[in-house]
């Protein structure tokens, strides 16, 4: 089931995100990641919540390069938690 | 936001961990250390590497970037230390290897350490001013490595032995030496040339500068060049395959600088094969090859020039001052164009038609051209012999040629105006005695004069053309309106001339016999007809008859002769026998032309229709002259008449020379009058200046002649002398 060209994230409390690798190329730092021969990133400090808004970002990221404008919402309560992931991630 | 989502607003806390453990720091970069050195031993594999950036991130972020950064530092050096210690322990072949391994080595682990460090590398490195971590360790490599003292100069001496190897012929692993140079670079280029490049230029300058000795003194200048190209290429091709490419040019002109430059001159005067023998061999490729060398180096181009030039100059020189040569002018002339080809196939060929050299070529032929004051007649006869004869059965396109490289050599002359007098002379011979080869011919090389100098050069050669053209119209009235007249009496055929076009020869007396007078003046009466108030006279000198003649045992022959000619030969219808001094008194034509009508009728073998006594080369007055009964001859026809156009002798040029100078004379007149009237005042230099500007094209005015003719319009009152300044002009209108 696991395509060559996709990674897992993974979250402190355990949830798996898979996602494309383009779209985790978008962090700087995960590309670098050794850990993306193998496939997957673990990422204890991160929580699910923030890791899912962060893919959600990645894709964002990628349409918004291809031309497709759109706004990228942030729920208000994730403010704080999602500044210092990118600022971790280099995103 | 309404109060819904205002409950939901917490402010968490801070997930990170605050640093509460002073030994965080330490702890933490015991981590990151433990990760480096395992990076360097090859066992990153097994390493985490979200975890190690997070552990930098947080040291950074905690204000510990100082420590993680020294420590950085410390650890890289040490194990670059190692590195050194194993690099120079390697021996003699596999020290480049070893050396170019770890360096692969170390980028490997650099790449990975910025990696994890790359937090750092964005935030603290930049507020701090510290060297980026991937600089840092090119530059920790560079320090610790490389400029390891032991490792240093053995680096050095192994490349330029490998060097010094591949130029004797040896085969050396090129793309080892590509990565060592490429790390050179990789490192700064200050390294690469510090450290490599700089010496290689002072090796590679020893090497060449003995290698030229050698070769000097063992090869010709054609063999040598050859060995400077190949070696020239040789380093181009080591450059592309294992140096940096702004080498090139630097180890080019250390070739260039030690091979050709300083033994330029010993090539060039190399005996028996230098630059002169390769001109004289026509050895184009050598010369091509030099050309392409001495170009790169600085007055290398100058030097060939220089020498060819001198040489073109002795050659023209001999040449022109060659008695024996002077003897034929077509064939002088002809040798001039050969020469002329010859150097321009050199320049064309060798040379890539290189503009100076052309330029070159062109002064030394006008230099020498015209040490000779004969070259103008030379020139003009040339032309003659062609148009008589060697233009017979040639393609019009050669026809151009030849006639094209003629107004070539015209080109060169400083006196035109000679060439001009002799051509005409000339032209008019061949018109009258109806000798050209091709009319289109005579036509053509007018018309490249009239391009070449301008209408009134040639208006006068036009003209004629036009009366001989006239003249055959004028013939055909003739005969028409006095057809049946002549009946058996001598035909006649008349060529009318305009004065002006014509050359110019005095009149001469000449009696003409009385068989003949008598259509004359038929002539003279129709044209006077039909031309009311123009006067003819008949010029004797430059007349052919054709006459019927019977010798002792019956035998007919027709003799063309000249007009002299037929008088002498009539007067031995009425008698046998006649002396000098007869022939003289009856017929009246001067004594020198005489002498020599004389001379071609008794003394030239197989065209001795007269007997002389005493039998000798030369007419004396007390000769006396018989009709020669046994006079025999292959032909029917026998053409006794005036040879074509030959070389002056001496007193005839002295003459020709000097209606020369006196046609100057006005000319020079009407060009100081022109510039005077149009600048009103000027200043003797500068008059002879301009003067000398304007009439270039013709000739090259004499100043002294300038300043006679400028005191004779003084005396004439066109122009005064100024009051005050006597070397002022002024124009009297």
């Amino acid at each position: 089931m696991k395509r060559k060209d996709t990674v897992k994230l993974i979250s402190a409390d355990e949830m798996e995100f898979i996602i494309d690798k383009d779209a985790a190329m978008v962090s700087q730092t995960i590309g670098g990641f050794a850990e993306m021969e193998l496939g997957e990133v673990t990422f204890p400090e991160i929580s699910a919540v923030i890791l899912e808004k962060i893919c959600q970002y990645f894709y964002w990221a990628l349409q918004y390069s291809r031309g497709k404008e759109t706004e990228f919402h942030i729920e208000p309560e994730l403010t704080l938690e999602l500044m210092m992931a990118p600022n971790y991630l280099h995103t | 936001m309404s109060a819904q989502k205002k409950k939901a607003f917490q402010i968490e806390e801070f997930k990170h961990r605050v640093v509460v453990d002073p030994k965080y720091a330490e702890k933490t970069w015991k981590i990151l250390e433990h990760a480096i050195h395992e990076i360097y031993n090859h066992n990153a594999s097994g390493l985490s590497f979200e975890e190690l950036y997070r552990n930098a991130y947080n040291m950074v972020l905690h204000k510990f970037g100082e420590k993680l950064y020294s420590g950085l530092v410390t650890t890289m050096t040490s194990h670059l230390k190692e590195i050194s210690n194993s690099i120079e322990a390697a021996q003699g072949g596999l020290f480049l290897d070893e050396l170019n391994r770890k360096w692969a080595e170390h980028n490997k682990a650099l790449q990975m350490i910025r990696d994890i460090l790359m937090y750092m590398d964005r935030t603290f490195i930049p507020n701090t001013h510290k060297t980026p971590v991937h600089e840092l360790g090119l530059n920790l490599w560079r320090d610790v490595v490389i400029h390891f003292h032991a490792i240093q100069s053995r680096l050095q001496a192994i490349l330029l032995e490998n060097v010094r190897r591949e130029r004797s012929g040896e085969v050396i692993d090129r793309g080892l030496m590509r990565s060592i140079t490429k790390m050179l670079m990789d490192l700064g280029p200050s390294v690469y040339q510090d450290d490599f490049e700089k010496h290689f230029l002072e090796v590679s300058a020893d090497f060449y500068r003995l290698e030229s000795q050698e070769f000097i003194e063992s090869c010709d200048c054609g063999e040598y060049l050859k060995k400077a190209e190949r070696r020239l290429n040789e380093e181009i091709e080591r450059v592309s395959h294992y140096l940096d490419t702004r080498s090139e040019v630097k180890i080019t002109n250390v070739v260039e600088t030690e091979m050709i430059e300083s033994h330029m001159h010993r090539l060039v005067q190399m005996e028996n094969s230098g630059l002169i023998n390769m001109i004289v061999d026509e050895k184009f490729e050598d010369l091509g090859r030099m050309y392409c060398l001495f170009r790169q180096v600085s007055n290398g181009l100058v030097l060939i020039r220089d020498v060819m030039t001198s040489f073109i100059r002795d050659t023209g020189k001999q040449l022109l001052t060659d008695p024996e040569r002077l003897k034929d002018p077509v064939d002088f002339v002809q040798h001039l164009l050969d020469l002329k080809d010859k150097y321009d196939k050199i320049i064309t060929s060798a040379f890539r038609n290189d503009k100076t050299f052309q330029n070159a070529l062109n002064s030394s032929f006008e230099y020498f051209i015209n040490l000779n004051s004969r070259s103008p007649e030379f020139i003009s006869l040339f032309v003659d012999d062609k148009l008589r004869k060697g233009l017979r059965g040639v393609t019009e396109e050669d026809v151009e040629l030849v006639l094209d490289k003629v107004m070539m050599l015209f080109r060169y002359l400083q006196e035109k105006d000679v060439f001009e007098k002799y051509y005409k002379q000339h032209l008019a011979k061949r018109l009258l005695s109806g000798k050209s080869v091709s009319d289109d011919a005579e036509r053509s090389l007018i018309v490249k004069l009239k391009t070449e100098c301008g209408y009134q050069f040639t208006s006068k050669l036009e003209g004629m053309f036009t009366d001989m053209k006239t003249s055959q119209d004028t013939m055909q009235g003739f005969h028409a309106s006095h057809g049946s007249d002549i009946g058996d009496g001598p035909m006649l055929s008349v060529q009318v001339l305009t004065t002006g076009s014509w050359p110019t020869q005095p009149i001469t007396t000449c009696n003409l016999p009385a068989e003949i007078l008598g259509i004359c003046e038929k002539f003279r009466n129709y044209y006077l007809g039909t031309h009311t108030g123009r006067r003819l006279s008949w010029q004797t000198n430059m007349g052919t008859a054709d006459l019927k003649a019977t010798f002792g045992k019956g035998q007919k022959h027709e003799l063309n002769v000249s007009t002299y000619q037929m008088c002498v030969l009539m007067l031995f219808n009425d008698a046998d026998r006649l002396s000098y001094k007869e022939i003289e008194q009856v017929t009246e034509i001067p004594t020198s032309d005489l002498k020599r009508c004389l001379q071609s009728l008794a003394c030239v073998k197989g065209k001795n229709v007269l007997r002389k006594e005493p039998m000798s080369k030369d007419i004396a007055d007390t000769d006396t002259f018989l009709f020669n009964d046994k006079y025999t001859s292959k032909f029917f026809k026998v053409k006794i008449g005036t040879v074509a156009a030959q070389r002056e002798s001496e007193p005839e040029n002295q003459e020709t020379r000097q209606r020369v100078e006196e046609d100057r004379k006005p000319q020079i007149e009407a060009a100081i009058v022109r510039i005077m009237k149009a600048r009103r005042v000027l200043d003797h230099n500068n008059i002879v200046a301009e003067v000398t500007k304007q009439l270039q094209s013709r000739f090259l005015p004499n100043p002294v002649v300038i300043k006679k003719r400028i005191e004779s319009l003084i005396e004439r009152e066109f122009l005064e002398r100024d009051k005050g300044d006597r070397k002022l002009y002024r124009y009297l209108a």
